[in-house]
Parts: C-alpha cells; structure tokens; sequence
C-alpha cells in the first residue's frame, strides 16, 4: 500500500502514518477488514467509505477545475 | 524490522490500540523496512495516539469519571507538590516565625523545585487528558491552579 500511494502522490508514508490513518478509515466505517492472509491484514472500502470517497473526489476535481482554468490567463 | 524492535515499537501504543491494531501492525512492521526514518515515524505516531486518540466506531472511549481522571499521576502529583511546598512553609514560619534574610535556605529551595518541578507535570497533563474528557480535566486543572495559588499565597503576602 505505501509503495502504491508512492507511485500514485510520489510520497512515502511512514508506517505509523499509514496504520493511523487506517485506524481513522476503519473507526469511521469507511474501510472493512477482510479475514486475514497468513499475518498479512487486508481491508476493503466499504458503500458508505466509497460514497464518501466520490464525493470527495468530485469536490476536488470541481476545485482543480476551477484552479486551472483561473491560472490560465496569469 | 528486527522483530524484537517491531514489538517494542508497537508497544508504545495505548492499550486500546494495540488491542484491535498491536498484532498485525507488529507484523507489518517486520516486513517494513527498519530504518531509523520509520522507527521516527512509528515513535511519533505513537505518541499522536496518545495525545490525540483515534475516534469512533470499536474505538470509542467511554467518557472518564472526574475521580478516574484525578487519579492518573499526572493530576494528582501536582497537586501534592503543591500541598507540600505550602505544608513546608507553614511548619518553617511555625518553627522559626516569619525571618527575611539573603540568604534562601533549603526550606526556599525546595519550595523553588517544587513549583517549578510541577509545570511540565501539568502541561502533560493538559495536553494528554483537555483533548479526551474536557469536562472532567477543567476541574482538575482548577484544582492544581488553586493549590499552587495556595502555596504561593503565604510566600508573596509574608514577603518571605
């Protein structure tokens, strides 16, 4: 997962930086654990974690939007 | 990372924490790379958890009693250093009558460690439990004003 969000924002989490913001997901029901594997810990988003999601994302791609476009002219 | 330094660092976590997460975080750990920049990591997470616990769902903290809080050392030993330093004034005015001289004696001294020895003690305690149970914090926090109000009291009004 750090590797994954490494390649997608070209930061590295911490170990402790991940695992808190996992337990934040979780306690939040945005994420689900699923069983494990061996001592690996997988989770899945949830419907509620992905309507949440969405609606984040859109607000963002509204907000890049509009940062862009008021760039253009400068 | 080291196995023996993956549980110690997990370790470092509070209790309810480590009870849903310590177990496969630890085995996250061991297969993380153990270098000094994610031990940082881990170490300050750790102490984040503490001060700024996580919120919600499994984790929810039940809201702490005034007494529970006031019995956590970093409540109650203030208010005792406190208590002391003024016990400590009393008995030296009791014994040797109010006497201003240049010289501070060891009674001064001590009364000086004790107050000052207090503060860290208290903004510990501040930082830790404000965020967690405010409501039952403000009154202990009133507490440890009052009785360091108390034992400064004799000391700025006797001139001593």
């Amino acid at each position: 997962m750090i590797e994954d969000i490494a390649s997608i924002c070209g930061t590295r989490l911490g170990p402790g930086t991940l695992y808190g913001a996992i337990a934040r997901l979780e306690q939040q029901g945005w994420i689900e654990p699923l069983p494990p594997e061996e001592r690996r810990q997988p989770y899945r988003i949830t419907a509620e974690g992905m309507r949440v999601l969405r609606a984040k994302l859109t607000t963002l791609q509204q907000f890049t939007k509009v940062g862009l476009e008021r760039l253009e002219p400068l | 990372m080291n196995r023996t330094v993956a549980h110690l660092l997990m370790r470092l976590y509070p209790r309810y924490w480590r009870e849903r997460y310590g177990e496969e975080f630890e085995a996250f750990l061991e297969t993380h790379h153990g270098d000094f920049g994610a031990s940082v990591n881990v170490v300050w997470s750790a102490l984040c958890e503490h001060v700024f616990p996580t919120r919600g769902g499994k984790m929810h903290q039940p809201i702490r009693s005034f007494g529970a809080v006031l019995k956590q050392p970093s409540a109650f030993l203030p208010l005792a250093m406190s208590l002391i330093a003024l016990a400590m004034v009393l008995g030296d005015i009791a014994i040797y009558g109010v006497v201003h001289s240049a010289d501070e004696g060891a009674v001064a001294h001590l009364w000086q460690l004790l107050m000052a020895g207090q503060t860290p003690i208290v903004a510990f305690f501040a930082i830790r439990w404000l965020p967690r149970a405010p409501r039952q914090t403000l009154p202990v926090l009133a507490l440890q004003a009052g009785a360091a109000l108390a034992s400064m009291a004799p000391v700025f009004f006797l001139n001593l």
